[in-house]
């Protein structure tokens, strides 16, 4: 049980990051791939099998679905699709370059990513890592629009692979993770709201690894505060 | 009303929005399309030749001109769209990408550059065309539910700044099986046409669409299964992978 693969995107910051040391922490095999290069990565980062690429071209996702498949022999049990990015201002404010990016990292490598792996997540879990920012925050058109096309995606991919393989698309509650910071978005009272990622983690975590569960979850304030973890404050904080 | 921009006029329902604009007076109605137009010489069509997954620089910067010549515009339609049915990892990737480039990221390039160049009139009007599977989900047409997902959120994420800005209405228009090419192409095997709603309606409906309302949902079929979805989304996606996704193989 506790041999299982675990493959995260974007694991070089932010909720990824967590996500592969809580996995690492709880004992599984993970692996990961991040923009970060390894000599970014924070000291205590765990000695895994690690692939610095940039998901946002397609040749990148490519080469990290190859490599996946090379390090995992043709199985991997659990991926966790987390790599995005996304800015917060308005569309007109936005880049043509910019478009493109942000839908290539946020939907586009997350279905070469599906399309290569499938072999793979036979019997596994394929978690795609959306946000509540789907329903259309205001704030942030061309994100909202990425992590609803990658609900869609999920939801219909879901259905087709059911019976063979569990999809589920996890969507997070806002998370202190300085996405927000650096999308542009300048700190006010809300920011002390936002979610622990550590705590974050545990939750996306066991949502992925759940025997059962919907093919569309929120994960935000009410199962992140409440999570057994965080009340028997072990690990969490 | 003033000039119309429709994107994918020379089919389906992009035709049926053209013939109603030129009957209503609205013409010349400005289309983007990848095809010829149909008769050119009437007058009645602004024919503009463009490809929405086009990944240049120059394209969108050769349309952007064109366009300041013609607009700015009162009612934008952004209909151009393609399918891909079957199971997800039956279709080759290039298609899936093709998909989500046509029919989103397109769109929102094309959007970005309406704003920036302030093409869309005050008071006007910007209509995304998506899909029932908003609603209802669409297993067997994994990129394509996608982009039309990805279009809803786009229209709720502007809604309220453009209204602010300029008073812009951005209306999402939800549309289940149309009596169209495009339904004919994907429908699963023994689908009857009959069922579908005719194309000219839906038009009616978005031409005739009051500029606070949101979102249409065309025909009682479309309320019917779009409510269904909303309440009970995971019933619903089953119903979906048993009457469609069970069908297209």
């Amino acid at each position: 049980m506790k041999d299982k693969l675990i493959f995260v995107t974007g694991g070089g910051s932010g909720l990824g990051l967590e996500l592969v040391r809580l996995a690492w922490g709880r004992g599984y095999r993970v692996m990961c791939t991040g923009r970060r290069g390894v000599q970014d990565l924070p000291d205590d980062f765990p000695d895994i099998p690690y692939l610095c690429c940039d998901l946002s071209s397609q040749q990148g996702a490519q080469q990290a679905a190859d490599w996946a498949l090379g390090q995992s022999h043709g199985r991997i049990d659990c991926a966790l699709l987390n790599a995005a990015a996304g800015y917060f201002r308005p569309l007109v404010a936005e880049t043509a370059t910019s478009l493109s990016d942000v839908l290539a990292l946020n939907l586009e490598a997350n279905m070469i990513l599906a399309h290569r792996l499938a072999p793979a997540l036979d019997g596994g879990t394929l978690a795609l890592i959306g946000s509540v920012a789907r329903k259309g925050a205001a704030g942030m058109p061309v994100y909202a629009s990425s992590k609803g096309a990658l609900d869609g995606f999920g939801r219909a991919l879901a259905e087709e692979w059911r019976g063979r393989a569990c999809v589920r698309v996890l969507h997070p509650g806002p998370i202190a993770t300085g996405m927000a910071a650096r999308a542009g978005r300048k700190p006010d009272f809300a920011d002390r709201l936002f979610l622990s990622p550590r705590a974050m983690a545990h939750c996306v975590l066991d949502a992925a690894l759940a025997r059962k569960g919907a093919d569309r979850q929120v994960i935000s304030y009410g199962r992140v505060l409440f999570h057994p973890a965080r009340l028997l404050r072990r690990g969490a904080t | 009303m003033g000039r119309v921009l429709i994107t994918g006029g020379s089919s389906g329902l992009g035709k049926a929005l053209v013939d109603l604009c030129v009957e209503r007076g609205l013409a010349p109605v400005c289309v983007l399309d990848i095809d010829p137009a149909p008769d050119a010489g009437d007058g009645k069509l602004d024919w503009v030749f463009h490809d929405m997954a086009d990944q240049e620089a120059a394209p969108w910067a050769a349309l952007s001109e064109t366009l300041q010549k013609k607009g700015p515009f009162d009612l934008v339609i952004l209909n151009a769209g393609i399918n891909a049915t079957g199971r997800f990892e039956g279709i080759p990737l290039a298609t899936h990408l093709s998909v989500a480039r046509v029919n989103l990221l397109g769109p929102l390039r094309l959007v970005h550059m309406l704003l920036h160049a302030g093409l869309l009139a005050p008071g006007g009007r910007l209509v995304l065309i998506s899909s029932l599977s908003v609603f209802t989900g669409y297993p067997g047409a994994a990129s394509y539910a996608a982009s039309k997902d990805g279009l809803a959120s786009l229209a709720r994420a502007l809604r309220k700044p453009l209204r602010k800005s300029g008073n812009i209405s951005v209306q999402l228009v939800c549309p289940g099986p149309m009596d169209t090419p495009h339904a004919a192409r994907h429908a699963p095997e023994g689908a009857r046409a009959d069922r579908r709603i005719d194309p000219a309606r839906v038009a009616r409906q978005i031409l005739e669409l009051p500029h606070g309302r949101f979102v249409l949902l065309p025909g009682p079929g479309a309320k019917l299964a779009a409510v269904a979805g909303a309440l009970f989304p995971q019933i619903m996606m089953r119903i979906m992978g048993k009457v469609l996704f069970a069908r297209l193989k």
